[in-house]
C-alpha cells in the first residue's frame, strides 16, 4: 500500500477522541458501526481501513461492497486457522474496492492463505518470531507461493523477499511488513505510540528513524547470529524482535529455499534469452506446415 | 458505483410448448403480465441502487420464453429500459429459447432488445427433446429448420447441449462434428445434466458414469483445441477455462463462481424469487420470497433463511470437504449447489461432478500452458501440441 516517504504513517484506533496527527493515517476498526462510518470518511489523509475482528460478522460487509470504493481495506485475521472460511464474505467487497488480508503465521494460517489466493486477494503474512511448527507451515506457504498456479496476487513478505533476491531494490522486512517506526507508527487504544509487536510505549529517547539501525547494532554487539547472516540486509534483525535470543535457524532455511528459487528463475531467464534467436528462426521455419 | 454485475434469470412463464422428458421444471400456465412488470422492475432497480450496482443482466428464460410473443417482449424491454435509465442504471437483456416458436416476426425485437443474438439448446443425439406430437425426430427437424432461419436472418445463435448417455455412446468426435459441421455452428456449450425437479425419476435412469463423462469431456476438449480453437469456434466452458489458464480475464460459468448467491437470482412469473431457474421451478422449499408481496428485495435476500444456505455453502465446503486442498479451488469453489442438492438431497457437499471437473480443469491447464508457450515464443500451434 502507498506511503509518502517523508511523513510517517500512523495506525490509529477508531474512537480516539483526538487524532494525534494531521498527516496520513490508517484507522483500525473493530465494529460494524465504525467500519460503516469510516467508509464514508472523505479525508484524503485516510490511506486505508484496517478491519479487525469482523470477519465472523456476515452483516458487516454490505456497505463495504457498495461503491464508491476509493478506500482500501486491510482485513486482519487474528486466528487464520479457524477464521479462514469467513474470507468468502469479502467476495462482493473485492469488486467494489481494493482489499488485502493480513494474518499472523500461526497454526493453520496456510488454510487462510490458500483461500485468499483462490479469491485473488493479496496477502501480508506477519511471521513475527515463528515457532518450529510455524516455520514448517511457512515453508509450505513458500512452496505454495512459488509453484501453485492459483497464486496470482502477491503474498508478502515472500513476494518482496523474492524480488530482493532477484536484485530488486527492496526495503527491509521491517518496512515490507509495515513495522519500521521511522515510517509506520502504531498507536494503542489510548493513543500512545507503541513499540512494534509489543504493548510497550515507544521510548522517546530513541529517535524513530534510528530504531531498526540501533536494534541491528545491538544484536551485532551482543554476538547474535545476524553478523554473519546472508539475509541480514533484508531482515535487519526482524526475526530477533522482540526476543533477541530467538533462533533463526528455521527462518534462514526458508530464505535459502527462496534464494534457490530466485537463482532458478535467473538461470531460466538467461537460458531463454540465449535461445530466443534460435526459437524465432525455428518458428518461422515451421510456419508453412500449418 | 461497484463493478459488480447483478443478474436475474427472469421466467415470464413456466409454460412450455414442447415435452422434453428430462425437464426439471414444474410447468404452469401462469404468465407475467405487463401490468406487473413495472413493479418487478422497480423492486430490481431499488435493489441495484441499494447495493450500488449499475448494471443488471436479465436472462429471459422459461418455460419457453417465446410463448410470450415478440410484441410482449418489445413492450417489456422498453418499459424496463426506460425505468432503468431514469435511475442511472442499465439492463442488458438475453434470450434463451427452444426456438420452436421462432419466426421472422421475432427478428426486430431480437435485434433491438437482445443485441441480435439468442441462446437455444439441442442435444446430440436428440433422445429426450420431444414435441407434444411427433417425438424427437420431428423436434430435431423443426428445431434445425428454425435454427437455419434464425442464422439466415443474421441472428447470432449460441447452443447449449446437455450431455446424456447417448452422447457418451456416440463419442466426442461425432458430437463435435454434429454441432460444427452438420449445424455449422461456431458457438456452443456443453452442460452436465442434473436429476432435478419432477423429472428426477426419469433422469435418475440417465445418471452418467463420472469416469466416462470425464473421458468424453477431456477428449472433446482435445478435439476443440485441435480443430476449433484457432478457427474461431467457441465451445463453453472450455473457452473460458483456456482464458483462465492463459492469464486472460475469464467469465467462468455460474457453477464455478466463488459464490453464486452473490451474483444472481431467479424470478418466475408469479414473482417467486429463488437462487436460479433450477430452484425456482423445482424446489419450493428453497424459495427466498415473493418480489410482488415483499417491498424490499434487498431485505428479502439478506433475511431469507433459504438463501442463507447458499451464502454459507462455500464456507462450509472449505471447512468440511477437501476443496481447500484442491489445486483448482480458485475456479470451482465446490461446484453447483443445485447439482449437489438434486443428487444428494443437501447442498452442503461438493458437487458430485467433482472428479469430472478436475479432469476438465487438468486438460485446460495442459492446453493453456501450451497456448501460453506458443504465444510467448510465437510458434505455431501444431508444433507445440502435446502428444496424445
Amino acid at each position: 500500500m502507498p506511503q509518502e516517504a517523508d511523513k510517517p504513517l500512523l495506525f490509529l484506533r477508531a474512537g480516539l477522541e483526538e487524532l494525534p496527527c494531521d498527516g496520513p493515517f490508517v484507522v483500525i476498526v473493530r465494529s460494524r458501526d465504525d467500519l460503516n462510518s469510516w467508509l464514508h470518511d472523505s479525508s484524503p489523509a485516510l490511506q486505508w481501513i484496517q478491519v479487525e475482528e469482523l470477519l465472523a460478522d456476515e452483516d458487516a460487509w454490505g456497505v463495504a461492497a457498495q461503491g464508491p470504493g476509493d478506500i482500501p481495506l486491510d482485513v486482519v485475521l487474528s486466528s487464520p486457522g479457524t477464521e479462514f472460511a469467513g474470507l468468502y464474505r469479502l467476495v462482493d467487497v473485492l469488486s467494489a474496492r481494493d482489499v488485502r488480508v493480513s494474518m499472523p503465521a500461526t497454526r493453520g494460517f496456510l488454510k487462510a492463505l490458500r483461500l485468499a489466493a483462490s479469491l485473488g486477494i493479496p496477502v501480508r503474512l506477519l511471521p513475527g518470531q515463528p515457532s518450529a511448527e510455524g516455520v514448517g507451515e511457512l515453508a509450505a506457504a513458500l512452496a505454495f507461493y512459488l509453484h501453485d498456479p492459483m497464486v496470482e496476487a502477491p503474498i508478502e513478505f515472500l513476494h518482496s523477499a523474492l524480488a530482493w533476491m532477484r536484485g530488486a531494490q527492496t526495503s527491509s522486512l521491517w518496512t515490507i511488513l509495515e513495522e519500521d517506526p521511522a515510517i509506520f507508527q502504531h498507536y494503542d487504544a489510548s493513543g500512545r505510540h507503541v513499540v512494534p509487536r509489543t504493548a510497550n510505549p515507544y521510548p522517546e529517547q530513541i529517535p524513530r528513524r534510528d530504531f531498526v539501525m540501533r536494534h541491528v547494532a545491538n544484536l551485532v554487539n551482543e554476538g547474535a547470529e545476524c553478523a554473519l547472516c546472508p539475509w541480514q540486509q533484508l531482515c535487519q534483525g526482524y526475526f530477533k524482535w522482540p526476543e533477541p535470543a530467538y533462533s533463526c535457524r528455521g527462518v534462514k532455511d526458508l530464505f535459502s529455499r527462496l534464494k534457490v528459487a530466485a537463482d532458478e528463475i535467473g538461470q531460466e531467464l538467461a537460458a531463454y534469452e540465449e535461445s530466443t534467436p534460435r526459437l524465432t528462426t525455428s518458428s518461422h521455419r515451421e510456419q508453412p506446415h500449418l | 458505483m461497484s463493478n459488480r454485475i447483478f443478474s436475474v434469470i427472469l421466467l415470464p412463464t413456466s409454460d412450455c410448448n414442447v415435452a422434453c422428458d428430462y425437464c426439471f421444471e414444474r410447468k404452469e400456465p401462469h404468465r407475467l403480465s405487463l401490468a406487473l412488470l413495472p413493479l418487478l422492475t422497480r423492486r430490481l432497480l431499488d435493489h441495484l441502487e441499494h447495493e450500488g450496482i449499475e448494471e443488471c443482466e436479465i436472462y429471459w428464460q422459461g418455460g419457453e420464453a417465446m410463448i410470450m410473443g415478440p410484441a410482449w417482449f418489445e413492450n417489456a424491454g422498453q418499459l424496463m429500459d426506460r425505468a432503468a435509465a431514469a435511475k442511472g442504471r442499465r439492463f442488458t437483456h438475453y434470450l434463451q429459447t427452444n426456438l420452436i416458436s421462432y419466426s421472422e416476426a421475432w427478428n426486430e425485437v431480437i435485434r433491438t432488445m437482445f443485441q441480435g443474438s439468442l441462446g437455444t439448446s439441442m442435444d446430440y443425439p436428440n433422445r429426450h427433446r420431444k414435441l407434444f406430437k411427433g417425438g424427437t425426430e420431428a423436434y430435431t427437424r423443426l428445431w434445425t429448420r428454425k435454427l437455419n432461419e434464425a442464422l439466415a436472418a443474421d441472428i447470432e445463435v449460441g447452443v447449449i447441449a446437455v450431455l446424456h448417455q447417448g452422447s457418451l455412446e456416440e463419442g466426442p468426435e461425432r458430437f463435435y462434428s454434429y454441432f460444427t459441421e452438420e449445424l455449422g455452428l461456431d458457438n456452443f456449450q456443453v452442460n452436465t445434466p442434473f436429476p432435478g425437479g419432477p423429472a428426477s425419476e426419469v433422469e435418475g435412469a440417465f445418471q452418467l458414469d463420472t469416469k466416462e463423462l470425464a473421458n468424453f469431456l477431456s477428449d472433446l476438449f482435445d478435439i476443440w483445441i485441435e480443430r476449433g480453437y484457432d478457427s474461431g469456434v467457441s465451445l463453453g466452458p472450455f473457452d473460458a477455462l483456456i482464458d483462465h489458464f492463459t492469464g486472460r480475464p475469464a467469465r467462468l460459468p455460474c457453477i464455478w463462481k466463488e459464490n453464486c448467491s452473490n451474483q444472481f437470482i431467479s424470478v418466475d412469473a408469479k414473482g417467486t424469487v429463488a437462487q436460479c431457474d433450477c430452484w425456482v421451478t423445482s424446489y419450493p422449499e428453497s424459495f427466498f420470497g415473493n418480489i410482488f408481496r415483499e417491498p424490499d428485495l434487498t431485505r428479502m435476500l439478506r433475511t431469507s433463511p433459504a438463501r442463507r444456505d447458499f451464502v454459507e455453502r462455500p464456507k462450509r465446503l472449505v471447512e468440511d470437504e477437501d476443496c481447500l486442498s484442491c489445486r483448482y479451488l480458485s475456479i470451482c469453489h465446490g461446484g453447483c449447489p443445485v447439482r449437489t442438492y438434486s443428487a444428494l438431497g443437501t447442498m452442503m457437499a461438493k458437487d458430485p461432478y467433482c472428479e469430472v471437473y478436475k479432469a476438465v480443469f487438468s486438460r485446460a491447464e495442459t492446453h493453456g500452458r501450451t497456448i501460453s508457450r506458443r504465444r510467448f515464443m510465437g510458434s505455431p500451434m501444431a508444433s507445440v501440441l502435446p502428444n496424445k
